[in-house]
């Protein structure tokens, strides 16, 4: 079988201009499919990883935008299963008043954020910093390199809900690419808002840890059924449930990509399988030598869809090198807009890769099928006949 | 009517230079149906394909119907050919996607006759070679013999005055060879063209006025043809 | 004179299999990109085409959007009565405060989304022209009652007219259906703004005003004078503004879209190029025959580049019979597209492949004929006469 390897390369580069533009074609498109597929498999990404921690979150059942009172804290941290809490506050504070709110910024409690969100790697020292100091800041690494802030710089934010302006000392960062995070105390809230005559008992949700992923459910539903009936119903799911209710205004975009991407694929069928049906047609007079001679049809047919698998996967696999540049350019495009979420991330996953190596592969097979199969089939003397 | 003065060609194959035509002088005068005749690589077609505007010669001059084809551009040569000459190809050459009326239309479509002119000048055409009834049929519908006549009808459609064939018989057998070479006959005398034809075809000899030898690249002299002496019939009849 | 028409046209009919792949690919591209540009456009027409330019938007200065923005209730007494605010045949002020909440609301098929509820007064309708009650009636205030807006109607659950809607801590009666022209209130639910208030514990009522602009006044003045005032930090910017602003959002997926049309474009240019070749290829006797009858190299050259370009404009014709039903029944089958992260609510937004959609594909399928067609053309166009005598 190998030893036909040459002639398959060969026919390739009977005709390279052919060839080229067909690889050409099949690797943009494939490069397309690429980019397209980062969108879906970022969202999907971002929820598995989620799914592995036991966070949960507590919000009103009306809606995140409704406040709770901040006692619940308290009762929620007292739960058998929780490890601890953290109230979450919007503080919408901006850098610019001007150019308003540029990524999501949060009043929280120092002491039990450390706790909470211990998965998110953050430096031991970074987290005492923020306990400790009432104007410290955790910041999430992508606003950080966006505003090319390092820890200790001073921060000053003008909320755009309370009519208050802080300072702060950023303590340290949240080590994720992705995460445009900025957290506060909650107390430096507490104060400032007291100085101005303002009531401060509500909070906008609260995260907590629980022990054991079985219990997670068990413990969701004491917590709810606890504040049944109060002034403020809670609705407690996963950190995983909450960021798929959150982004799931996306769904009907994601759609879109996904089929946009499908039908370039398709794209690809048809541009190899014209190409494999051109050259089989140019071959027909020496098929017939060849079958004259005593080649099976089935070698033939072998080789002649080898060489379309060939030129198709070769042009695949470049398809998805190019569509590393690629995402490379759109990622700095998109860094403009960080409300996209986990779309802007534009990573090309490994798997995306395999999953463009595949199609390219199955692409070539399928295209070649037919003409190769017509071609290998025909009889000598019909051939013969038409072609001398 | 056409005129060869030392015309040679030569072009470059891989390492060598091969010489096609070397030094060829010669004379056809209007109204002539002349053969050029020689073994296979003897340059006859080179010939034919410089006197009639297809090629350039490498050395020397060539003059058609009074104008030196050297003095023309690409485009010139182009016009010339639409107005001065008609051809016939070994292998018919006509176009599978038109009809036998359209192909002997096609050279019409360079000059500024009008669509019912351009009609009535390819049914004459097509009535001369016999086939008018055919006009709507497609090349793939006729015969190898009924394909060159359509060619022969596109070749004069559009008056020429003189017709060049590359071996017009070479694809066809004894019958409608026979009758393509009566139909060439009867242009020259009926019409009054000038008709060279390359072949390697004996039977032609009996149509010629004059046969022209070559042998590698040379002109080797001419002798008289079959039908200088009257000899054979104005239609090719089948013995 | 030239070739006819038909000589590319049936050319491109003898070679029935190589002319419908070219054309599918084609088409392929053309659906791709018009169904994404559609969607892009859908978007900017609804976020962008909202508001109107005689109205002003007061929020917090800073905020960006009036779901996260406070506006204290002395503020709206005060702003209502300044010099340039119009006022209407009865001489109220057009001033409506507003108080904007985003509670949970539940699509068809179980998503949560957030969506957006206008606490108003009824002077809201004076102020906002463009929103017409379409079905039933407005609300009457402090009697539970709401109006939903069109895109709400078609999307969520308990959401029709005379149902019962519960969302915060009560429930409203739906009373209307509201109708914007297709702009972005048609995404929200309209209600009583002190009932709202009271629902959602704010303690501060409004979250902004908006403020019709008399004709004839300085609009920019105004706005400098609601800044300056020192009693309240405010910022005004006019309605057009802000929702332009909000429509940005979608102009990083406008690039995603020109990328795509440009990739896939030269993808098919080269399917195209490759089709010609092989054409070429296959008919260089004829080509020969044609120079050798007299038809210029111009000529032949133009009939190549034709018979490219009506390759590609088949298959826009067929890309585009099958993107304009395929993008509603998208639309259909997803209840709406939706978006706006940045306004923390959902703008329901219906796919629709308008003109311009169609002329932009057009666009691209005619470069895809002549870009991929040239090459091709200009070899046919350089063989000599004497190509005539190969055998074909």
């Amino acid at each position: 079988m190998i030893k036909f390897a040459p002639i398959v390369w060969r026919n390739l580069l009977r005709n390279k201009l052919r060839s080229l533009l067909t690889g050409g074609a099949i690797m943009l498109a494939i490069a397309l499919v690429c980019v397209l597929r980062t969108a879906p498999e970022g969202f999907d990404a971002f929820l598995k990883a989620l799914a592995k921690n036991s966070r949960i979150s507590i919000h009103n059942t009306a809606g995140i935008v409704y406040s709770m009172p901040y006692a619940y804290l308290s009762r929620v941290r007292a739960v058998p299963g929780v490890v601890d809490a953290v109230s979450w506050s919007w503080f919408g504070g901006a850098v610019d008043v001007d150019e308003g709110v540029a990524f999501p910024n949060f009043a929280v409690d120092a002491e039990t954020i450390g706790v909470v969100f211990e998965d998110l790697g953050m430096e031991p020292a970074a987290v005492e910093h923020f306990r400790t100091h009432r104007d410290g800041a955790l910041v999430g690494r992508m606003t950080m390199k966006r505003f090319g802030w390092q820890p200790g710089d001073e921060v000053t934010l003008t909320s755009t809900v309370y009519p208050l302006t802080l300072t702060f000392r950023i303590s340290g960062e949240i080590p994720a690419d992705q995460d445009p995070r900025f957290w506060l105390q909650r107390a430096y809230l507490e104060e400032a808002l007291k100085a101005q005559g303002i009531a401060s008992d509500q909070i906008g949700m609260i995260w907590a840890r629980i022990d054991q992923a079985e219990r997670v459910p068990a413990v969701m539903k004491q917590i709810d059924d606890m504040f049944r009936n109060s002034e403020a119903e809670t609705e407690s799911e996963t950190e995983k449930s909450f960021f798929q209710n959150f982004f799931s205004i996306l769904q009907g975009i994601i759609a879109v990509f996904l089929i946009v991407s499908w039908l370039v694929t398709g794209c690809i069928v048809f541009i190899a399988a014209n190409t494999a049906s051109m050259a089989v047609r140019e071959r027909l007079r020496e098929l017939a030598v060849l079958k004259a001679i005593g080649y099976r049809w089935r070698l033939l047919f072998g080789t002649l869809l080898a060489e379309a698998t060939l030129l198709s996967t070769l042009a695949g696999a470049s398809g998805a090198l190019l569509s590393l540049g690629f995402t490379r350019v759109l990622g700095t495009l998109a860094s403009t807009t960080p409300q996209m979420g986990p779309l802007s991330g534009f990573v090309v996953t490994n798997w995306i890769l395999v999953q463009a190596l595949f199609i390219a592969f199955f692409v070539g097979i399928l295209s070649g099928v037919v003409p190769s199969f017509g071609a290998a089939r025909r009889s000598v003397a019909a051939t013969l006949r038409e072609v001398f | 009517m056409i005129e060869l003065r030392n015309v040679s060609r030569f072009y470059q194959r891989g390492a060598d230079v091969v010489h096609a035509l070397e030094q060829v002088s010669l004379e056809i005068p209007a109204g002539r149906f002349v053969a050029l005749m020689g073994p296979s690589g003897s340059g006859k077609s080179t010939l034919l394909n410089i006197l009639a505007g297809l090629d350039r010669p490498s050395d020397g001059q060539v003059s058609v119907a009074g104008r030196k084809l050297g003095d023309l551009s690409e485009d010139e040569l182009a016009e010339f050919r639409a107005s001065h000459l008609g051809f016939v190809f070994q292998f018919f050459n006509l176009i599978p996607v038109f009809s036998a009326r359209e192909n002997v239309e096609l050279p019409l479509l360079l000059t500024h006759l009008n669509k019912a002119e351009r009609r009535e000048r390819a049914e004459t055409a097509l009535r001369i070679v016999g086939l008018a009834e055919r006009a709507g049929h497609m090349p793939a519908q006729l015969s190898g013999g009924e394909q060159q006549r359509v060619a022969i009808a596109r070749a004069i459609v559009t008056d020429p005055e003189i017709v060049v064939g590359d071996e017009p018989t070479g694809d066809l057998d004894a019958k409608n060879a026979e009758e393509v070479l009566g139909l060439l006959r009867t242009l020259k005398q009926e019409f009054g063209k000038t008709v060279v034809i390359v072949t390697h075809d004996p039977r032609a000899e009996r149509y010629v006025d004059e046969v022209l030898l070559l042998d590698k690249g040379v002109f080797q002299g001419s002798r008289p043809g079959g039908a200088a002496a009257g000899a054979a019939p104005a239609h090719g009849a089948p013995r | 004179m030239a070739l006819p028409l038909h000589y590319p046209l049936r050319n491109l009919a003898h070679r029935r299999l190589r002319t419908a792949l070219t054309v599918t690919v084609i088409a392929l591209v053309v659906i791709a990109t018009t169904l994404f540009l559609g969607l892009v456009t859908s978007m900017r027409r609804t976020l962008a085409t909202t508001g109107s330019p005689d109205n002003l938007i007061v929020l917090r200065k800073g905020s960006d959007n009036d779901g996260s923005s406070a506006v204290p209730l002395e503020a709206y007494q005060a702003l209502r009565f300044f010099d340039g605010v119009a006022k209407n045949g009865k001489g109220e002020p057009l001033a409506s405060p507003e108080l904007v909440v985003q509670p949970f609301f539940f699509t068809e098929d179980g998503g949560r989304e957030n969506v957006l509820v206008r606490g108003v007064e009824p002077v809201a309708l004076e102020v906002h022209d463009e929103v017409r009650i379409a079905e039933g009636r407005m609300f009457v205030p402090s009697q539970g009652e709401a109006v939903v807006g069109r895109g709400v109607a078609s999307r969520y659950r308990g959401v029709e007219l005379g149902e019962e809607l519960r969302f915060g801590r009560s429930s409203w009666k739906i009373v209307g259906v509201l109708d914007s022209d297709g702009s972005s209130f048609e995404s929200e639910v309209w209600v009583d703004v002190r009932e709202l208030a009271a629902d959602a514990k704010r303690t501060i009522p409004y979250s902004g005003l908006r403020l019709k602009v008399a004709p004839g006044v300085d609009r920019d003045a105004l706005i400098r004078r609601i800044e300056a005032d020192s009693r309240w930090t405010l910022g005004a910017k006019p309605e057009t503004e802000y929702y332009a602003k909000q429509a940005e959002s979608a102009d990083f997926l406008f690039i995603l879209v020109v990328f795509l049309a440009v990739v896939a474009g030269f993808g098919a240019a080269f399917g195209a190029t490759n089709t010609m070749y092989a054409a070429v290829q296959a008919r260089i006797a004829e080509i020969g025959t044609l120079r050798a009858l007299g038809f210029s190299r111009g000529t032949v050259m133009r009939a190549f580049v034709t018979e490219s370009v009506a390759l590609a404009v088949l298959g826009l014709l067929v890309g585009v019979a099958i993107a304009v039903p395929l993008a509603f029944a998208v639309s259909q089958a997803l209840g709406g597209i939706a978006f706006g992260l940045s306004t923390f609510s959902t703008s329901v937004i219906t796919l629709r492949i308008s003109v311009f959609d169609v002329a932009v594909a057009a666009l691209l399928a005619l470069a895809i004929g002549l870009g991929g067609g040239l090459a091709p053309a200009w070899r046919a166009a350089r063989l000599r006469p004497i190509e005539a005598l190969r055998k074909g």
